[in-house]
């Protein structure tokens, strides 16, 4: 999404505008005051609260698409700054003693603001659960973004180590076992060979689409590196898991993918293994995992688990 | 060696442009291009621009080379560039060089080949290639002062070497590799990329397999254009004047030559016709001193004596010329992080 900001230009422009409006208003019918009674702690801070609100505002607007949600959030924002910019040009203007409303602009859109601001974050709220429910199977429980693979989009390899660490200790409290199936697209070097690297992206892409669909509601999905993926499957034992990693790998063999150029068709398979957690670290578990792939790779004939 | 003064070098440095624009960096900016990275950002601070390395007649300098490769890894962050990069490196497209590779017979060949025309197929590490009774090794060294882009090149060309044997051999060989920094956060690019054979925290950068996959023949190749085309890559590189190594390479040799005798900057300057102050500065630059490359020619010939001709901790001693042996003990420490008495178990 290159330009957000373009979305919410009137936006800006509107907040812009009051904010001037205000500022003539004031020096219209007030007069500077002199230096000597700037109070440089007030200035700064109630000038740092208005840049920072601004800061904010821009966050927002960059980051959020245009919608009920993102309107409600800026209006309470954009109050909170009006006010808190009325609350900064008081400090250098001193208006006559018959203007009334001055106290009106600084105190009156703050409550609004908060009013707007709380009503914005539990519609956020509510949208969230929404997303979430586009995430199934892709993270659980926490959030950390620096820990998502940017290509399928799934959990990293940091993502994963530190899930395993929780699945393992809540599977211990609940007495309940946990497996790990490994998935490894078999001569997947050689589509990106003949086909380039954008090609293999895609077949990436799509296998993780593939493999999301067959999962169930608690399970999740991580990306190790490359075209090696990891399912941790809470509550499951491992000949659960071997029969869940079967059908993954059947899945991808008759998925009839096609290529973006030509519409060629790929052959694809994938070679899965599973283990069950016994009382090891999350690396010990993800290392043994990794050694069963390397014998399940040097075995052609014995592929799926 | 003469000792004629002001002759014409018979090495390259590292401002030497020898690196063709539209091979290897191309490639590294083809990876992050098509990961939507904006060129101008890719190239700054390069000296380069776009247009000229579409013109395909721009070389570049391993400096320049290194500078891209900062910026690539910047602003592409993730764990696996490296490992992507290295993936298209080789035979790669870079004429008759990857001609000669593509063609090669068997493995040897191969890696023969690799050494013999490195300057057009690895310019930023030199592969030296070794062969005992069990095993044929690959060892990868700095060749222009890469600093600290060391863990990104070995992780690239490591995993060259791994795909392209992949590819011409039909399938994966059971390489094993020895690194020298610590495991990383991401050994699973390793596992994925290199294979689950690796360990981190060895004296040498280097990869090897048993001997017998090496004179495997290859199918699809045809032997005559492999010959035609490694003819062609050195008469190509006699032409343009690129024949010689790089600095650090020829000092290697030297070094390893004259290993058993006593070895001082002096004497080493003086053997390639320079001052002391002069061959200094010149280490420096390639973000080295006369110990370092001593102490890797040293660990290089020791861990050979040890692991592959079976010498003794005291043959070892004795060959390089160590009378005190609490003195030796303590250089293969620094050398290796290890000592003599550990080794036998640990890298055979």
């Amino acid at each position: 999404m290159p330009s957000l900001f373009a979305f919410h230009r009137i936006k800006l422009l509107v907040l812009f505008l009051v904010a001037n409006l205000g500022l003539i208003l004031h020096l219209s019918l007030g007069a500077v005051k002199p230096l000597s009674i700037w109070d440089p702690l007030d200035v700064a801070g109630e000038g740092g609260s208005a840049i920072l609100v601004l800061v904010w505002i821009c966050l927002l607007l960059k980051s959020r698409p245009a919608g009920r949600v993102t309107t409600l959030l800026f209006a309470g924002l954009a109050c909170l700054f009006f006010s808190l910019w009325m609350d900064v040009i008081d400090e250098f203007i001193q208006l006559p003693d018959s203007v009334r409303w001055d106290g009106w602009l600084e105190s009156g859109p703050m409550p609004v603001g908060f009013v707007l601001l709380t009503l914005g974050i539990y519609h956020w709220h509510s949208e969230q659960l929404a997303i979430n429910l586009q995430m199934r199977n892709r993270e659980r429980l926490y959030r950390e973004h620096r820990e998502f693979d940017t290509l399928t989009p799934l959990g990293g390899a940091t993502y994963l180590r530190n899930q395993i660490g929780s699945s393992i200790q809540q599977a211990e409290a609940d007495r309940q076992p946990l497996s790990l199936v490994m998935l490894d697209m078999d001569t997947f070097n050689t589509i990106n060979r003949d086909y380039g690297q954008a090609e293999g992206d895609r077949v990436l892409q799509v296998v993780t689409q593939l493999v999301l669909l067959n999962l169930r509601e608690h399970d999740l999905l991580c990306r190790l590196a490359g075209d090696r993926f990891v399912i941790v499957l809470p509550n499951t034992l491992e000949s659960q898991a071997k029969v869940m990693a079967m059908e993954v790998s059947l899945a991808i063999a008759h998925l009839a993918y096609r290529t973006t150029g030509q519409g060629e068709r790929l052959v694809l398979s994938a070679t899965t293994v599973a283990v069950m957690a016994r009382q090891e670290s999350a690396e010990g578990l993800l290392e043994r995992l990794n050694l069963r792939m390397a014998q399940a790779k040097q075995m052609p004939l014995a592929r799926s688990a | 060696m003469s000792n004629a003064p002001a002759r014409q070098r018979n090495w390259y440095e590292r401002d030497a442009r020898f690196i063709p624009a539209h091979h290897q960096p191309a490639s590294l900016l083809d990876l992050a291009l098509g990961r939507g990275i904006d060129s101008h950002r890719l190239l700054r601070g390069t000296g380069l621009f776009y247009q000229d390395i579409l013109g395909g007649r721009q070389s570049v300098t391993a400096e320049q080379f290194l500078r891209l490769i900062d910026n690539v890894r910047q602003l592409q962050g993730g764990d696996d560039c490296s490992f992507l990069f290295g993936q298209q490196l080789l035979p790669g497209h870079y004429g008759n060089a990857s001609h000669a590779l593509r063609h090669a017979q068997n493995l040897q060949q191969a890696l023969e080949r690799l050494v013999l025309l490195r300057r057009r197929l690895s310019p930023l590490l030199t592969p030296r290639f070794r062969l005992d009774d069990r095993y044929a090794y690959i060892h990868w060294f700095d060749s222009c002062g890469v600093g600290g882009r060391e863990i990104f090149l070995m992780e690239a060309c490591m995993t060259a070497v791994t795909a392209m044997c992949r590819w011409l051999s039909g399938g994966p060989l059971p390489w094993q590799y020895q690194l020298r920094h610590p495991k990383p956060g991401y050994v699973e690019q390793y596992w994925v990329h290199l294979s689950e054979e690796v360990r981190f925290g060895c004296p040498q950068n280097l990869m090897r397999l048993p001997r017998e996959f090496l004179v495997r023949p290859w199918s699809n190749v045809s032997v005559t254009v492999g010959q035609v085309a490694e003819q062609a890559s050195l008469e190509e590189l006699a032409a343009a004047d690129e024949m010689a190594p790089s600095m650090l390479d020829i000092l290697f040799e030297y070094l390893h030559e004259h290993i058993r005798q006593p070895l001082g900057l002096d004497r080493l300057a003086e053997a390639q016709g320079m001052s002391a102050a002069t061959l200094k500065r010149k280490l420096k630059r390639h973000d080295t001193h006369f110990q370092q490359l001593l102490d890797q020619v040293r660990t290089y010939v020791a861990l050979d004596l040890y692991v592959s001709k079976g010498f003794s901790s005291d043959e070892v001693a004795a060959y390089l010329n160590f009378n005190d042996k609490a003195n030796f003990r303590r250089s293969f420490k620094r050398w290796t992080g290890l000592l003599p008495s550990d080794l036998p178990g640990s890298f055979a």
